[in-house]
């Protein structure tokens, strides 16, 4: 039998190894030709990220709590999830995280933000054409499933340790169901009603805003949801390129087993979490009531 | 935390997963050695030179097993040893995986592996000397020369531009030269990952030279592949970066960082520093890490030939950093590696063992 019906035909090692090389070379020489200016371009955003940060953490505790209290008792109308919310923040204030959940706090709406202002256009487009759509659901799918600490380096050779490489990872990895939902809640929008829309003389931009995207809220609630879980379980792995929050504890308590630094820190992410998914759910549930 | 921890490397807080390659190499070896054998990429190739002995005179050395520690100067040691054991004196040598206390452990209490090239001694510095006082191991020799190093560094581009910047003290009032984009109108030092153990060490450290009142942020790098991508990155940019480090590693050997001086090693408050509820920390410094070859003493006295070379073992940091930043730009393997140093450095080697030996070696290269 021939040698390559008995063994996979390969790369030789060292032709292999030439050919990481170069991508290895390609990548280093594009980071120091445009390294300066993608950090440029990203400059406002740290400023945005920084003052955002300064903001949280100089506002008194009891401010905090009572604007937190506030946004979720408008978003939600109940008085449990209200305190609940509430106690929750004392525990983790009492427990000496506050400072750390701030800063978590920071990084993760910035880049929801971020993540929702790029998602929400680009779910659009999907959703008005089908050959958009089939262009970018392989990137999303691969955006969704490339193991992280695959863009994680590249990311620090490109922007250094910190807040910046940060966002971009959290970013990258979180905003595929904003997308997808987006696009998908455009797209249920009955015919129907879009037929009548047309019949009153709507224009494309009415019948978008008016109609299309209305309707597709609860969607879209759904998809930014989604979007603020996984920009949440990003929290440990970002801070594994410098940026600070809650998740630096928890690599301690990783690398030398302590287990209840671990849990504390673990749970204020959880608490975060329910805290930014009741919110949001129950947003998107009240605005379905009224549709 | 327990008992104050005593000093202890960089490494030694990291607690890394076996390597896959364990999982490859993990079968009991002599049961199931035909199968392992077969399976095992890091295996040795066959006997079939252990019968050199003879000619040589030396005493049967036989099937030695390697201790090949999960990181990478210590596995290039364990291939270059196992390469002039098996070449030069006609054993057998056998790779097993590793990491510091459990292969003094095993090798205490088992008598295996037989040989372990790269002990960090501040990381098993009890067992050891209780071992080598029972009998049980022996050191054959200081493998690093000048013995691990951690400091606090500067690439040498910045020391070209600024030449008085070889202190501490220098840099310290200098943190408009290392400007932290986070933190306007400050200097960033990078510290040490989270967890490891010189995390409280670089914090205190930090503290006692008053860097903060100088200006200074103490930046955590959240891993260690963080901190080599931000070196590597400033580097290819030629941009600032204060930093902590420790060698012998890669990183060093490809770009050349210079440690600053002015800090000095005060064995009295060192405790304290390695503490982390330290109160009132003083200015002080690191010691070099004193890294031993271990063997278990059955295997020194069954092969004395082997034993000298062993304790004649020795190379200094910048090699070691040189062979490891060969090994990170071609991507190659421990063994590749070791056979580049074994190929290209022989007045180092050469030293090591009789010149009948060496020739021996090189014939086998």
């Amino acid at each position: 039998m021939a040698d390559w019906l008995r063994e996979f035909p390969t790369l030789e090692v060292g032709e292999l190894r030439a050919l990481k090389k170069s991508f290895d070379a390609a990548y280093r020489g594009f980071s120091r030709e445009y390294g300066e200016a993608i950090e440029a371009f990203f400059d406002p955003l740290l400023y945005l990220l920084i003052r955002f940060e300064q903001l949280l953490l100089a506002t008194p505790w009891w401010l905090m709590i009572a604007v937190i209290a506030g946004l979720c008792y408008l978003a939600s109308r109940s008085r449990w999830l209200t305190a609940g919310v509430v106690v929750t923040f004392f525990a983790i204030g009492w427990l000496g995280m506050w400072e750390d959940t701030m800063r978590t706090l920071a990084i993760i709406l910035v880049s929801t933000l971020m993540a929702v202002a790029a998602g929400i256009p680009v779910g659009i487009a999907m959703s008005r054409s089908d050959r958009v759509q089939a262009v970018i659901t392989p990137v999303l799918d691969v955006m969704q499933t490339m193991p992280i600490f695959v863009y994680l380096i590249p990311v620090v050779m490109l922007f250094g340790l910190g807040k910046i490489p940060g966002v971009i990872a959290v970013v990258i990895y979180a905003v595929p169901p904003v997308i997808r939902l987006t696009n998908l809640g455009i797209r249920l929008v009955d015919e129907e009603v879009l037929e009548a829309a047309d019949a009153f003389g709507a224009d494309a931009r009415r019948r978008l805003l008016g109609v299309q995207l209305p309707l597709a809220l609860p969607n879209i609630m759904a998809g930014v949801n989604q979007t603020i879980m996984m920009a949440l379980s990003m929290v440990v792995i970002s801070s594994m390129i410098g940026v600070k929050g809650l998740g630096q504890p928890v690599l301690r308590a990783v690398t030398n087993q302590y287990f209840a630094l671990g849990l504390f820190n673990g749970a204020a992410v959880v608490a975060l979490a329910i805290v930014f998914d009741r919110i949001t759910q129950s947003c998107g549930r009240r605005l379905q009531a009224n549709r | 935390m327990g008992a104050p921890a005593p000093e202890r490397g960089p490494r030694t807080g990291q607690r890394n997963l076996p390597p896959p390659s364990l999982l490859r190499r993990g079968f009991p070896r002599r049961a199931t050695a035909a199968v392992a054998a077969a399976l095992r990429c890091g295996a040795w190739p066959g006997p079939a030179a252990a019968t050199d002995s003879a000619e040589t005179g030396a005493s049967a050395c036989g099937d030695v097993t390697i201790a090949e520690m999960n990181w990478a100067s210590a596995a290039v040691a364990a291939h270059v040893t196992a390469i002039i054991l098996h070449e030069g004196y006609g054993c057998t040598p056998d790779l097993v995986p590793g990491d510091t206390v459990p292969t003094v452990t095993s090798m205490t209490e088992k008598g295996e592996p037989d040989v372990a090239p790269e002990v960090w001694i501040n990381a098993a510095r009890e067992a050891v000397d209780k071992a080598v006082a029972e009998g049980r191991l022996k050191i054959a020799g200081e493998i690093l020369s000048d013995g691990g190093v951690e400091g606090w560094w500067i690439p040498d581009y910045m020391v070209e531009e600024h030449p008085e910047l070889t202190t501490l003290q220098a840099v310290r009032e200098r943190p408009d030269l290392f400007p932290d984009k986070e933190e306007p109108g400050k200097g960033r030092f990078y510290g040490c990952p989270p967890g490891w153990a010189c995390e409280h060490l670089n914090v205190n450290l930090f503290a006692a030279y008053g860097m903060e009142e100088a200006g200074f942020t103490l930046f955590n790098p959240g891993s260690s592949e963080g901190l080599k991508g931000a070196i590597a990155r400033q580097f290819e940019r030629r941009r600032p970066i204060f930093t902590y480090y420790w060698a012998p590693t890669a990183i060093l050997g490809r770009y050349p960082l210079v440690r600053l001086g002015g800090m000095e090693h005060d064995p009295e408050t060192w405790d304290c520093i390695a503490d982390k509820d330290c109160a009132d920390p003083r200015p002080n410094g690191w010691e070099p890490s004193v890294v031993l070859t271990v063997v278990t003493s059955r295997f020194a006295e069954e092969s004395p030939e082997a034993f000298d070379f062993l304790s004649r073992l020795s190379w200094s940091n910048e090699v070691v950093n040189g062979f490891l930043a060969w090994q990170d730009e071609r991507q190659a393997t421990a063994r590749e590696t070791a056979e580049h140093f074994l190929g290209s450095r022989e007045e180092i080697w050469g030293a090591w063992v009789p010149e009948e030996v060496a020739e021996k070696v090189k014939a086998g290269l």
